[in-house]
């Protein structure tokens, strides 16, 4: 079945998308091109629902991945009829239009000049601005993709797909603390999203595994990801992602447990909880991650909404763990 | 299940349509054995009640078809948090799928979902590569199959 065209197509597989693709030639025939909004001829017509332009947006981003250039720029067309060429989310997905077409950096120069530009005029465009901080990404030029995105987060600070963004970018840059900072600032935004708070923890366990890390930071680090992967299992039931981070740590804690030395010093500061604790979260784990995987495998009902990539991650951890408990 | 919910509720509107028949025709035959009695002088006197079996089966009617639309509601949704946010990790869409195999219409998935994949700083000329990379991979894989 294809996916909904209702929501934006960004993560879905490459098969996916090439699915929505495809639907391109019928949608952009059974939808009208144009909604009159004269009274006497939108009484016979059939009304005019968020829903279709939210489609052609879709549509266009999924046409733009696969190449089908055509029915891109037919959604566009539709799109800039019906709000007109100074809409901000219209102007943002003309230059993404414009970028995806470009083939050179000369191209992509001149669509970072028409963003400029725009800019220029109204500096409060927050579409645009994001697209000229990931067509800045996209070109390499990281240092002037967060300063620009620090000045978009100066005036607008509640944005947590920003804060997120700008977390990516410090992590691609090897910069822990400040990503975990972006990641905390989102977490103070959606403080229920599951997936954060295993975001969360996921790079403050990179941070305490990387190179270069001191002991008292890596327990810190570690420490504070068991907490956060904590919270993700306890706003999720049967979390995939949280279970497996949450094993990866305690086996890590258990493996090389916590010097008493260190103290915390701090008060914001989170104490290692004592080993027996670590030791049952870890059979937790193990137990939850086991059953979702045999589930999974046995295509029970109302287990298929696992990532199969995930599901092969799990298994190999598993396996990895019992083989350790052999030796 | 939905068979046996309509059955009752189906059932329900019988007894009561009957139930109301009935109730229609007792009042009929008590107006004409009162304007036909011998002694006219007392006509309000004859209290018209309307005999208990017929009460009594308007009611029964009445829970009948109340039984049988509560059968026939669908599996309520979670409504604790991680009930439901559980659900959508382990079922996907399926888990809200009405009775035609449509998904329901406000399912988005993880609403958080989007804090990870951005749709406004999507970079779309990475995407469009890594799609025609997985159009060659899989042409080349298809190749090796034949």
């Amino acid at each position: 079945m294809a996916p909904s065209l209702l929501h934006p197509p960004s993560h879905l597989s490459p098969a996916a998308a090439l699915q929505l693709s495809q639907q391109a030639p019928s949608v952009l025939q059974s939808s009208p091109a144009t909604v009159s909004s004269a009274p006497l001829i939108s009484l016979f017509s059939t009304s005019e629902s968020p829903d279709l332009w939210l489609k052609y947006e879709n549509l266009l981003l999924s046409c733009l991945r696969t190449g089908d250039e055509h029915a891109a720029h037919q959604c566009l067309d539709r799109l800039v009829a019906r709000f007109g060429e100074d809409n901000e989310r219209v102007q943002a997905l003309h230059g993404l239009v414009k970028e995806a077409d470009a083939n050179n950096t000369g191209a992509l120069e001149i669509v970072l000049k028409q963003y400029d530009a725009i800019l220029a005029e109204n500096d409060t465009n927050i579409p645009v601005t994001k697209r000229r901080i990931a067509l800045l990404r996209s070109m390499g030029r990281i240092p002037e993709a967060v300063a620009s995105l620090i000045q978009l987060l100066d005036f607008s600070p509640t944005d947590p797909e920003a804060w997120s963004e700008l977390a990516d970018l410090y992590l691609s840059q090897g910069m822990y603390p400040q990503a975990i900072f972006a990641l905390e600032e989102v977490l103070l935004m959606a403080p229920n999203a599951w997936n954060m708070h295993a975001r969360l923890g996921e790079v403050q366990y990179m941070a305490a595994s990387a190179t270069g890390a001191t002991d008292a930071a890596s327990q810190k680090y570690l420490a504070e990801a068991l907490k956060r992967f904590s919270r993700s299992v306890e706003l999720c039931d049967d979390y995939l992602r949280g279970y497996y981070g949450l094993k990866l740590v305690t086996t890590k804690l258990i493996k090389d447990p916590p010097k008493p030395a260190v103290k915390a010093t701090d008060l914001d500061d989170f104490a290692v909880p004592t080993t027996s604790t670590i030791e049952k979260l870890n059979e937790l784990a193990t137990e939850k991650l086991s059953e979702i995987v045999r589930r999974y495998t046995a295509k029970e009902r109302q287990w298929h909404g696992y990532d199969e990539a995930e599901i092969a991650a799990a298994r190999e951890l598993l396996s990895q763990d019992a083989s350790q408990t052999e030796r | 299940m939905t068979w046996i919910s309509k059955t009752t509720t189906f059932f329900g509107l019988v007894l009561l349509a009957h139930a109301c028949y009935s109730a229609q025709e007792h009042s009929a035959l008590q107006s004409f054995r009162t304007t036909s009695a011998v002694n006219p002088s007392s006509p309000g006197t004859t209290a018209v009640s309307l005999p208990l079996d017929i009460s009594l089966e308007t009611l029964v009617a009445t829970a009948i078809i109340c039984f049988g639309l509560a059968l026939g509601t669908p599996p309520l949704r979670p409504i604790q948090w991680r009930v439901w946010a559980g659900k959508i990790e382990r079922e996907g869409e399926e888990g809200f799928m009405n009775a035609d195999g449509e998904v329901s219409r406000d399912y988005v998935g993880n609403p958080f979902k989007m804090l990870e994949t951005r749709p406004g700083f999507v970079d779309i000329r990475r995407q469009k590569k890594d799609f025609a990379e997985w159009v060659r991979s899989s042409g080349e894989k298809q190749e090796a199959q034949i």
